[in-house]
């Protein structure tokens, strides 16, 4: 007999069951997946912070663990912005409005945004490293007084690759907020910098005693902003980035993201540079 | 009758005892198989248990954590309907005659499951289990090294019952609130026990303390390892003779790495799966771009050991994660067992320290 498990249940290895509400193209791999659960009174009781992930279970092909990318205020639905990549990523986007797909979740610590009230920002990001990151912004945005200074850095490979190019369209008109952009390989129509990330740093003026910078992207990206930054004069403990890791149960169990002795999904996944430090692994 | 008390069993009424046992739940015992083989597995009537048995290189801890363990089973129709059944199978067991080191690392994994975050399946499981400990006096194998990792040969906490051979009869002694409810069908059967069993099982302990052939001085790698003092070239050299057939994690009691993956049955339906994992895999922590942050068969093996023995595992763990049941040392082609890579460590080192230090390391 086959029982329906629409409730939230003390099984935390059991998924919760949440539709395709839209699907939005960002790249030609990426797509964002708006869902809702199915569960409204779960719904209600579902809340995170910017920085979780959840684990999403494509039925019929396995389990993967997701960032949120949505704006955390809103609560009806929220949003999973994803790279076909992998076995459950690429059946993923074969997904249709209306099909179910399982959520477990919230996991993870979040960004420290709470902690860093009063203080300048720096965002920098590299490719779908934006996604983690695109809640943090929009709290910081709909926030905007409690924060000083706020320095965006995105860096793509090409001016198609960029993910939320409707968001950066409006960041970018933003008078409170500084943000440029660059891709690796420019084309015709565009007019901003060409070359990684790190060529953006000459453009910007923040004290680096009172800015908090947040970093998502990929390893290589990561590596040399980390040491731009430092240059710049940014302590180790004002360096937050969020790793990832090959992920299973998202509840510190299967054993498959720890780094020494840190599992990256129950610590992690946003750590700053000294905490990174403090791990032998990861060779800094 | 209650926890901590100490009691005889005669061994004519063992099996009659555990008779009493089953009617309550299964018997997990040790029994030998054809040619002469031991081996953990559910018995049909006590009369079969191997009381008599050494060591079996096949550790029960996957009556706690199974193989394969199915989670829950799924069915994707009606189209766009998603069913889900959640499975969690934990029948009543005894698991009979289980080693003192299997102890200790199911006792272990009890902590891991349970804490912070409570795993359902392992606790279902670990609930319903009473461990029936038999002491080691038989002479250890020589892989055995227990003795190093505070895991054996006998336990003074840690058990549900434990049994020690006294030639005719078993002392038996409560340990826990589990092992007095499993007492109480047969509790006619035990007598108190008197000073000359008592002073019996403590010549055996002395006795048992002295036959071991193997050590790990465990201390002095666990301090290199946990400062990240062991360079890479040690590692590499380490790694370079492992096959990665995960025998050391896969026959290890403490072990708890699992994969999960969502098999398709034959009606259309899906189970999703748990299965043992080795962090000595290649395929571990290769992520799906291909990206590898543990790329090198050297930082495998460092990884395996920096779980097993280091400080911040400690701390967490409150043991460390190695009972010195030696099997990964009987499993293991190419002596990448934990008692001969921490003295390929502790040798190994001497290369890289300064002169004056290793005067003193001998």
């Amino acid at each position: 007999m086959w029982g329906v498990t629409d409730q939230p249940s003390e099984n935390l290895y059991m998924p919760m069951i949440a539709v395709v509400d839209e699907i939005f193209d960002e790249t030609p791999d990426t797509k964002t997946f708006r869902l809702c659960f199915e569960d409204k009174e779960y719904a209600k009781s579902f809340s995170w912070e910017p920085g979780q992930f959840v684990e999403v279970t494509i039925f019929g092909a396995g389990e993967a663990p997701i960032g949120f990318a949505s704006n955390p205020l809103e609560k009806s639905f929220f949003e999973l912005t994803v790279v076909a990549r992998g076995k459950v990523t690429q059946m993923m986007h074969e997904l249709k409005r209306g099909d179910q797909v399982g959520i477990r979740g919230p996991f993870g610590n979040c960004w420290p945004l709470e902690a860093v009230k009063g203080m300048d920002l720096l965002v920098v990001s590299g490719g779908c490293g934006l996604a983690p990151l695109r809640p943090a912004i929009l709290q910081i945005l709909a926030n905007r007084k409690d924060y000083g200074e706020f320095w965006m850095l995105y860096g793509a490979r090409t001016p198609a690759d960029r993910d939320f190019k409707y968001d950066l369209e409006e960041w970018a008109k933003r008078d409170d907020m500084h943000l440029l952009q660059t891709v690796d390989i420019g084309d015709d129509t565009w007019k901003d910098n060409v070359g990684v990330v790190t060529t953006l740093f000459d453009k910007i003026k923040i004290d680096a005693r009172n800015t908090v910078a947040l970093n998502c992207g990929p390893a290589i990206m990561i590596k040399f902003v980390t040491i731009g930054l430092l240059k710049m004069g940014f302590s180790e403990d004002r360096l937050v980035t969020s790793l990832e890791r090959y992920m299973k149960c998202g509840v510190g169990k299967c054993g498959h993201c720890c780094v020494n002795h840190v599992y990256l999904c129950t610590e992690g996944p946003v750590f700053t540079y000294q905490q990174m430090r403090a791990l032998p692994e990861l060779k800094l | 009758m209650k926890a901590s008390e100490t009691w005889v069993l005669k061994k004519t009424d063992v099996s009659k005892f555990f008779a009493g046992v089953a009617k309550e739940m299964r018997l997990v015992a040790p029994r030998y198989l054809f040619g002469g083989d031991v081996t953990f597995g559910v018995v049909e009537s006590p009369g079969e248990i191997a009381w008599d048995y050494g060591h079996v290189i096949y550790p029960p801890k996957r009556f706690l954590l199974p193989h394969y363990e199915d989670m829950f089973r799924y069915e994707c129709g009606p189209p766009r309907r998603i069913r889900l059944e959640a499975i969690n199978e934990a029948p009543p067991q005894a698991i009979l005659g289980i080693r003192s080191c299997d102890v200790s690392a199911i006792r272990f994994q009890e902590k891991f499951f349970g804490s912070p975050i409570v795993d359902p399946y392992y606790k279902a499981r670990s609930d319903s289990t009473v461990l029936f400990s038999l002491v080691c006096n038989a002479p250890p194998k020589k892989e055995c090294f227990c003795i190093c990792c505070d895991a054996g040969p006998y336990l003074n906490a840690g058990f549900d019952v434990q049994l020690t051979d006294l030639g005719d009869r078993f002392l038996y002694e409560i340990g826990s609130e589990k092992g007095t409810k499993a007492t109480e069908a047969g509790a006619s059967m035990l007598v108190k026990a008197g000073s000359d069993d008592i002073a019996e099982r403590r010549r055996i302990e002395v006795q048992a303390d002295l036959l071991f052939e193997t050590t790990a001085y465990l201390a002095k790698a666990i301090d290199f390892i946990s400062a990240d003092e062991v360079p890479d070239e040690i590692w590499e050299e380490l790694g370079s003779t492992c096959f990665r057939c995960g025998a050391c994690t896969n026959l290890c009691p403490v072990c708890t790495c699992y994969t999960v993956d969502d098999r398709a049955e034959a009606d259309g339906s899906f189970t999703r799966c748990r299965s043992w994992d080795s962090c000595q895999y290649a395929g571990f922590t290769r992520e799906a771009s291909g990206h590898n942050p543990r790329p090198t068969f050297g930082s495998r093996v460092q990884r395996r050991f920096y779980h097993k023995t280091s400080y911040p595992y400690i701390m967490r763990d409150g043991r460390h994660g190695c009972v010195g049941c030696g099997r990964c040392i009987s499993a293991c082609l190419t002596k990448l067992g934990v008692p001969d890579v921490v003295k390929r460590i502790r040798r190994g080192m001497h290369k890289y320290l300064p002169a004056q230090d290793r005067a003193a390391e001998v």
